[in-house]
């Protein structure tokens, strides 16, 4: 077998600060399971970590790849280009050619074949029929996969017995058999290394950090819900949400709750009520196409005013769109969605620890003003993970709103479940309590949950519901400012795009340009002051958003009036932003000092 | 001026007067739901009520006790949940055929098989009546036109391997439908699972199959040697009568399979009632922060 790995040219041997690897091929070459791998131990070595997935909606075939970069600094991407990749086909490498850094290296699998010489440019190839040599070893191709990850441990200078250990870790669970294969596969490409591979040539310096966990978005919001009391959760598998339901499911039952998979989204929305109005803290969490099924319940969930947390994934839409890619296209579905009119609050993190503190939160916000609260992520945020300190979980607090007791209730005279009052808020009895028993419907109702066309009660239910918008804004999460106070430029996003335009503002910064940036955290409704406060004394705003129609610019254009100076970047081809394309449209932009109100990239 | 004799002040909601036509099947059902209430003597602090969305969806305002009003079709979803978070419940869901095997049909299906420990109340009358009379899922070949094979709800349940307790009634037999009211209350609350109770409920105003159903029923309960815990035995009886143009009623099956709350819930505190703020929660959260790798 001619299974020589290349011996390249130029070893660059200096300590790197950072290093952004990708692993391509084709879904089921268990690419994932490396980044996984590569996680853990930059972890353990006190680096920074974030990682982004690239899936199709299929477990076997088509291209798959997963990025992972680590840095002794803060990051939050997974950056503008890749050092290293192994991939193994050639269109794990032509379809990121692009993104390749001049001088990246690249581990080819050439069991089909060498990589075509048009595709080396500059970069430094070693080239192994990784496959093949897992057949023939272990007479599984899928083994390539441990096999590669032994060569880039050498390549990244990580000693043996820590590959070793990771693996141990990894397979342990899974059975001798799985464990034994792989140290067998990472013995055959140690061997290989040991051959071919001289030096370490992105050796990494080691990160201070300790303690620091890996969670993507999801895994937070599911952590966030338990920590914050939070027991019903019920679901129907769609990506990019299900992992939520995932991770409950073996851990929720442990604390008495209950994990259900439902037959449809409708069924979902509607056992979360039902679960809700019984006195549990109920969430749900979906991606559009189950969104468009539940919008009817949530509805019901505003009108009849029972306390729900519904998470949305988003992902490319409408219709199936592409499942596994990013987009932030269902703003408006979640801000307006509905027939008819009903008080919703929509919050919007942007890191996995934010995931995690307003999960928690968005269960007392549902309870206090009992009606539906939205977590709106997308899937960059839900399936990237990153490192971050342990979550705060005596940060948490619970606070269950106008939920009544037994004893409450015996001192009320005449119990009326939808009671008019200052604040909109009607004290809540849940079955079971003795002197609470009362109607609660999504017809329109009277204060005791029965049915009325009456216009005068109307009016004052309708007001009395949406007034409870008003009085929640001074509990909603205002939005984070970073950046110099001097700058003259401002950046508004919501979700994942927060990581890119904070790398993006140092980018900026070197060219001279002086950004602030404001991460909104509270889609609706929107905080009026909190925004006008932050775009005072700007000269330029850019809105940057995954999507065709500038929802979210939309959206700030309506309350702020601010027509003149917001500039809408958007990019919806189904990837997240990278911050250099950030950087790129905001200089470009400024440079021409075009008037053009919107940029959307790549058309 | 003094008052003549002070009826003690109401602590809650005074019920609606029903709002159907007169003659409706519907009152039958509710006449009947309330006597087994009280017969069983269940609380009714500890009793919901969840309404579909038709004329039969109403009857939940006629009760005192706890009451939801769900989305047209959802009952069932809306009656486990409530089921799950506190199953010392006496969850009742009762809505129309439209409700339940048209827009409702998957959950129907889907809670037959999950086998929850609720009672669930079809008032079957073989149309829309709220919507003022088009065919329903169960209208007769030829209703307003109605050119589809009417769905017969207690064969298909009778076809789900999970199902405990199948029963069916007649508005125009109050004795016999209380009877078995009762038995699927008791079914219910003694966590054998769902007790699934067809009511032939006259629509008097769309259509009116008073007269032709009381000449249809036949009465299972009656019937000597029929074998209600057999289920090749009650659908080769069932069909037989049905090919006879007849309707079996009565207590059709009952059989044993463990109940929904059985295989999911992990504790016998309700956990709608947990106390969620108890600090004794906190080290096991934080045992929890070692699954992030
Ligand atoms: C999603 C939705 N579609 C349609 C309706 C209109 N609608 C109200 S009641 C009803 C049918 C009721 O029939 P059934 O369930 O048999 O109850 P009945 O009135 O006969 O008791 C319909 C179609 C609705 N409320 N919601
Ligand atoms: S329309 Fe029919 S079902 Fe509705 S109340 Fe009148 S009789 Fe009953
Ligand atoms: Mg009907």
């Amino acid at each position: 077998m001619a299974t020589q790995l290349e011996q390249a040219p130029n070893i660059k041997t200096e300590l790197r600060n950072q290093i952004s690897i990708m692993i391509g091929g084709q879904g089921g070459d268990g690419t994932l399971t490396v980044v996984n791998l590569l996680g853990r131990i930059f972890r353990d070595y006190g680096l920074n970590v974030y990682d982004a997935r690239n899936v199709l909606s299929r477990i076997r075939g088509g291209h798959a790849d997963g990025v992972i970069r680590a840095s002794c600094d803060e990051i939050y991407s997974t950056g503008d280009e890749i050092d290293t990749l192994v991939a193994f086909d050639e269109e794990a490498v032509t379809l990121v050619l692009n993104d390749l850094a001049p001088d990246a290296t690249i581990i080819f699998d050439s069991s089909k074949g060498p990589l075509a010489q048009g595709l080396h440019r500059a970069f430094t190839v070693y080239e192994a029929p990784l496959g093949n040599m897992a057949a023939s070893a272990l007479r599984r191709n899928i083994f390539k996969n441990t096999i590669a990850f032994a060569i880039l441990g050498r390549i990244l200078g990580f000693e043996d017995e820590v590959l070793v250990q990771v693996l141990k870790a990894r397979y342990a669970r899974r059975g001798q058999e799985a464990l034994e294969s792989n140290l067998k596969a990472l013995n055959i490409g140690l061997d290989y290394a040991t051959k071919s591979i001289h030096s370490s040539p992105y050796k990494l310096k080691r990160g201070t950090n300790s303690g620091k966990i890996l969670s993507t978005g999801n895994e937070a919001t599911a952590f966030g819900f338990l920590v914050g009391g939070g027991r019903f959760f019920v679901g129907y598998p769609i990506t990019p949400a299900t992992d939520i339901m995932e991770w409950l499911a073996p851990r929720l039952p442990k604390f008495g709750g209950v994990v259900k998979q439902a037959e449809d989204e409708l069924a979902v929305i509607n056992m979360g009520i039902g679960a809700a109005y019984a006195g549990a803290r109920v969430m749900v969490a979906t991606s559009g196409p189950g969104q468009s099924l539940m919008t009817e319940g949530v509805g019901h969930a505003g009108e009849s005013e029972v306390p729900i947390v519904v998470v949305e994934c988003q992902r490319v839409g409408p219709s199936t769109g592409e499942p596994t890619r990013n987009e932030q296209s269902d703003i408006n579905h979640i801000v307006y969605g509905s027939h008819g009119e009903f008080p919703r609050l929509v919050v919007a993190p942007g890191t996995a620890s934010e995931c995690f503190k307003m999960s928690a939160d968005a269960l007392n916000l549902a309870e206090k003003y009992q009606l539906p609260v939205f977590i709106l992520l997308d899937q960059a945020l839900c399936q990237n993970s990153e490192s971050v300190q342990p979550f705060d979980i005596k940060a948490v607090t619970i606070d269950r709103g106008k939920l009544l007791s037994e004893e409450s209730i015996s001192k009320i005279p005449l119990y009326k479940r939808y009671q008019y009052s200052e604040d909109g808020i009607s004290p809540r009895s849940i079955p079971s309590l003795e002197g609470g028993q009362s109607q609660v419907t999504g017809n329109e109702h009277n204060e005791f949950g029965l049915v009325s066309v009456d216009k005068s009660n109307r009016l004052r239910m309708m007001s009395k519901r949406m007034k409870k918008v008003e009085l929640a804004k001074s509990d909603l999460p205002r939005g984070n400012n970073f950046g110099p106070r001097d700058a003259k430029i401002g950046v508004i996003g919501i979700g994942s795009t927060y990581g890119p335009i904070i790398e993006s503002m140092a980018q900026l910064q070197e060219r001279g340009t002086k950004v602030r940036f404001h991460q909104l955290r509270t889609v609706f409704p929107l905080l009026e002051d909190d925004l006008k406060e932050f775009m005072q004394g700007l000269e330029g705003i850019f809105v940057v958003e995954n999507n065709y129609q500038g929802q979210l610019a939309r959206m700030i254009k309506s309350v702020t009036a601010d027509n003149e100076r917001i500039v809408n970047i958007t990019k919806f081809d189904g990837t997240s932003f990278k911050p250099i394309e950030i950087t790129n449209a905001i200089s470009s932009v400024l440079s021409k000092s075009s008037d053009a109100a919107s940029f959307k990239l790549g058309v | 001026m003094q008052s003549v004799q002070q009826a003690p002040a109401r602590r809650i909601y005074t019920p609606s007067a029903p709002i159907w036509c007169p003659g409706c099947g519907d009152f039958g059902v509710l006449a009947s739901l309330k006597k087994s209430l009280s017969d069983l003597g269940i609380a009714s602090k500890d009793t919901v009520i969840v309404g579909g969305i038709g004329c039969s969806g109403s009857i939940h305002n006629n009760l005192e006790c706890y009451g939801i009003h769900s989305l047209h079709g959802r009952l069932l979803p809306t009656a486990v949940g409530v089921k799950l978070a506190n199953p010392k419940l006496t969850v009742i869901a009762a809505g129309g055929d439209g409700d339940g095997y048209a827009i409702g049909v998957g959950h129907f299906i889907h809670t037959l098989k999950r086998n929850p420990s609720i009672v669930y109340i079809v008032m079957q009358n073989g149309t829309y009546g709220l919507t003022k009379g088009q065919p329903s899922p169960t209208a007769a070949l030829g209703y307003e036109g109605n050119k589809d094979i009417p769905f017969d709800a207690v064969q298909t349940a009778l076809s789900i391997f999970s199902t405990t307790f199948i029963a069916r009634g007649f508005s125009g037999n109050q004795t016999q439908l209380t009877e078995l009211l009762k038995g699927a209350l008791n079914h219910a609350n003694s966590n054998k699972g769902l007790g699934f109770l067809e009511v032939l409920s006259p629509c008097v105003t769309y259509n009116d199959t008073y007269k032709q159903w009381r000449e249809q029923v036949y009465n299972l309960d009656a019937e000597k040697g029929y074998d209600r815990t057999s289920r090749p035995a009650a659908l080769t009886r069932t069909m037989q009568l049905l090919d006879e143009g007849k309707i079996p009623t009565g207590l059709i099956y009952e059989g044993t399979t463990p109940s929904l709350e059985a295989n999911t819930l992990t504790q016998t505190e309700p956990i709608a009632l947990q106390d969620i703020t108890s600090p004794s929660n906190i080290p096991r959260y934080e045992e929890l922060l070692k699954d992030f790798r």
